[in-house]
């Protein structure tokens, strides 16, 4: 792990931007994280309007088709924690809409596992 | 006095003539007389009377030659007078000349970097007006020019030394502020952690802008450079990321261009100074208002805060302040407590030709306006975070949301659940918890076995297909025909905090196998998924409605 970092630290230097995630995340003390998870799903509610910080924007403009937490995070290169305070602010205005994803069965239907170990054994 | 230098030949005649007037009016009187008297007494008074002539004669002579060696005399003094005047007239002119000519054009030579020695050479030596000068006048400058040599190399020295301190302390917040970049990326998603992490950030911004300032004052360019262009709004966010107070900050419209990047370090530390003067002396719970706006020039950065209105004579010490740190000020002259603010704007401005002007607000307070040149200013196409963000690369999902429960309830609909226990059914919102008793909580433990091999696709003959793990994008992992049979949740614990909350589901699967999902969807697998696209186009044909 912290090799890769190294790594990556190498890589760019002087790429990041001048200002430091802390502007981007608003007040500390004030700004609550909602329950946002990963894997939540976003979708937007609204289009993005020239008054919003560009981050916010961004969201709203790749939110308009669902997409999770993580790969907004991605896409904009920020924290998850930044992320997530970023979307609290939205969702506190309505501006996005967060869903659970679908979950699957989170137990695999034990009969099928055991036809399909039957199966392997036959072979 | 006879010896007067050879009076001319007319000068004799007059002398012949006063000596023969008194003596022929005599000898006339002596004639007269002993024509008069008694023939016996006629030889005495003719003898008196040549005598007395002879006298008169001699005294007229010598009356004479006096008075004229007087007038020579006196000639040859108003002569040496006026000659002296000449003198003295020529030495004060000699000395304003020195003063107002030769030492200011010696010491701006000085100041250009040669030595005492040359300076004398190339003013004094080698002008044929100051070739002549006396020896003392010599002396006198050259060690005026010495003084001024040691003490500018004892300031210079001073100067580096701050400079250098300054440059080093800048290097490790440097780093240290890309170290704090990395940890901030590392642990963005423990929140406590990363929470802490942007407290340090942002006390090691604060340094660095010190350590800026003490730079800038000893006269150096601001060391960090940025090779691209940045937004201007990325700029201003910059600066406020060097405040102390960069909550108070609002950024309204401002407009749409790049700042150079050799121009951005020296715009983002004079925001950081005008905004941190704005946040300063204005009340806490004011806001500063930061505006951007194109004009003939260039852009104007206004920088308006709802502080205590600046008196007509403050706001002149201020901008007396400025204008003195744009002549170059010395460091002698910042007091004892000084605000480095207006000095080191004054400087930046004057190194960077920034216009800087103070005036009242209408919000009341000070407004600060700060014209950039057109030339630090480009429209091209600059990187960074401010604009343009996922442009190019938006994901095309098509999920049906409606199917989905919330996970943040819309406000007024959020009901507080508790933050632990299993929740029975999908349709019930997923247990939200109040942020104070259980930060990020009710994580549906399927969530984090999206790589777990599990059967998802299905072939013709019925057989269960497995999945390539990893492939597909989050959450398109699901598909209609497997509705999901009443699933258990995660006893709300946050998978990044524990890991082992997927006991529930999985039993002894891996765990943290969601976050090769998370680093593949880092890197853009969602682009060319193949299998997602498969299990969406299922989706959609199955299940939307």
């Amino acid at each position: 792990m912290s090799g890769a970092r190294r790594e990556r630290r190498k890589a760019d230097p002087d790429l990041h931007d001048p200002e430091r995630l802390y502007v981007i995340t608003g007040d500390l003390d004030t700004g609550g994280r909602d329950a946002l998870d990963l894997v939540t799903m976003v979708v937007a509610q609204a289009q993005p309007s020239p008054t919003f910080q560009p981050e916010q924007a961004a969201i709203l403009r790749l939110c308009q088709s669902p997409l999770s937490v993580a790969e907004i995070s991605a896409y904009l290169g920020l924290p998850f924690s930044v992320v997530t305070s970023l979307l609290s602010d939205l969702l506190a205005t309505e501006l996005i809409e967060s869903r659970a994803p679908i979950v699957r069965a989170t137990l695999p239907d034990r009969s099928l596992l055991e036809a399909v170990m039957h199966g392997l054994q036959k072979l | 006095m006879v010896r007067v230098e050879s009076p001319p030949t007319d000068r004799e005649v007059p002398v012949v003539r006063v000596v023969l007037l008194p003596v022929v009016l005599i000898l006339g009187a002596t004639a007269a007389g002993s024509a008069l008297v008694a023939p016996a007494a006629r030889i005495p008074v003719a003898v008196c009377g040549a005598i007395t002539a002879l006298l008169v004669a001699v005294l007229t002579v010598a009356l004479h030659r006096r008075r004229h060696a007087m007038r020579v005399q006196r000639a040859e003094y108003e002569q040496r007078i006026a000659y002296l005047d000449h003198r003295i007239l020529s030495h004060d002119a000699e000395t304003v000349r020195l003063t107002k000519e030769v030492m200011p054009a010696a010491i701006k030579r000085l100041s250009v970097g040669n030595s005492p020695e040359e300076v004398m050479r190339d003013i004094v030596d080698a002008d044929v007006a100051n070739r002549h000068l006396p020896k003392a006048l010599r002396e006198q400058i050259r060690q005026v020019l010495e003084v001024i040599d040691n003490e500018e190399a004892r300031r210079d020295s001073a100067q580096r030394a701050f400079v250098s301190v300054a440059r080093r302390v800048q290097a490790i917040v440097h780093r240290q502020a890309s170290e704090l970049r990395e940890m901030e990326d590392h642990y963005g998603r423990s929140p406590e952690v990363f929470d802490d992490l942007l407290r340090i950030d942002h006390g090691t911004a604060l340094i660095g802008r010190l350590a800026d300032s003490i730079a800038v004052l000893g006269g150096a360019r601001p060391s960090r450079q940025w090779p691209k262009p940045v937004p201007l709004y990325s700029v201003l966010r910059g600066a406020m990321s060097r405040i102390l107070e960069y909550q108070r900050v609002d950024l309204h419209s401002i407009a749409k261009v790049a700042i150079v990047g050799t121009s951005v370090e020296p715009l983002i530390h004079a925001c950081a100074e005008l905004l941190d003067n704005a946040t300063r002396y204005s009340p806490p719970q004011t806001r500063v208002h930061v505006t951007a706006v194109e004009v003939q020039t260039g852009i104007a950065i206004e920088i308006e805060d709802g502080g205590v209105s600046l008196s007509e004579e403050a706001r002149a010490r201020a901008e007396n302040m400025l204008a003195q740190a744009q002549a170059g000020i010395n460091m002698n002259d910042l007091g004892e407590s000084p605000r480095l603010g207006m000095a080191v704007v004054g400087r930046l401005s004057r190194m960077y030709q920034l216009q800087v002007s103070l005036r009242q607000s209408a919000y009341g307070g000070v407004r600060a306006v700060l014209i950039v040149p057109r030339d630090m200013i480009t429209t091209g196409p600059a990187p960074g975070i401010a604009h343009g963000i996922g442009a190019t690369s938006r994901p095309t999902s098509s999920l049906d949301m409606s199917q989905l429960q919330h996970v943040v309830p819309p406000p007024g609909k959020r009901k507080p659940k508790p933050a632990t226990g299993p929740v029975p059914s999908v349709a019930a919102p997923v247990p939200t918890g109040a942020a104070a008793a259980a930060p990020r909580p009710a994580v549906p433990a399927a969530a984090m076995e999206d790589d777990v091999p599990v059967v998802t696709e299905w072939t013709e003959n019925g057989l269960p297909q497995r999945r390539s793990r990893g492939r597909a994008p989050l959450g398109s992992h699901n598909l209609p025909q497997q509705p999901p049979p009443a699933p258990v949740h995660a006893n709300g614990t946050q998978p990044g905090r524990d890991q082992g909350a997927g006991d529930q589901g999985g039993g002894e699967k891996p765990p943290g196998l969601w976050l090769e999902a998370f680093t593949k969807a880092v890197n853009g697998v969602p682009q060319e998924r193949k299998h997602g696209e498969d299990s969406d186009d299922a989706w959609d044909k199955g299940d939307l409605k």
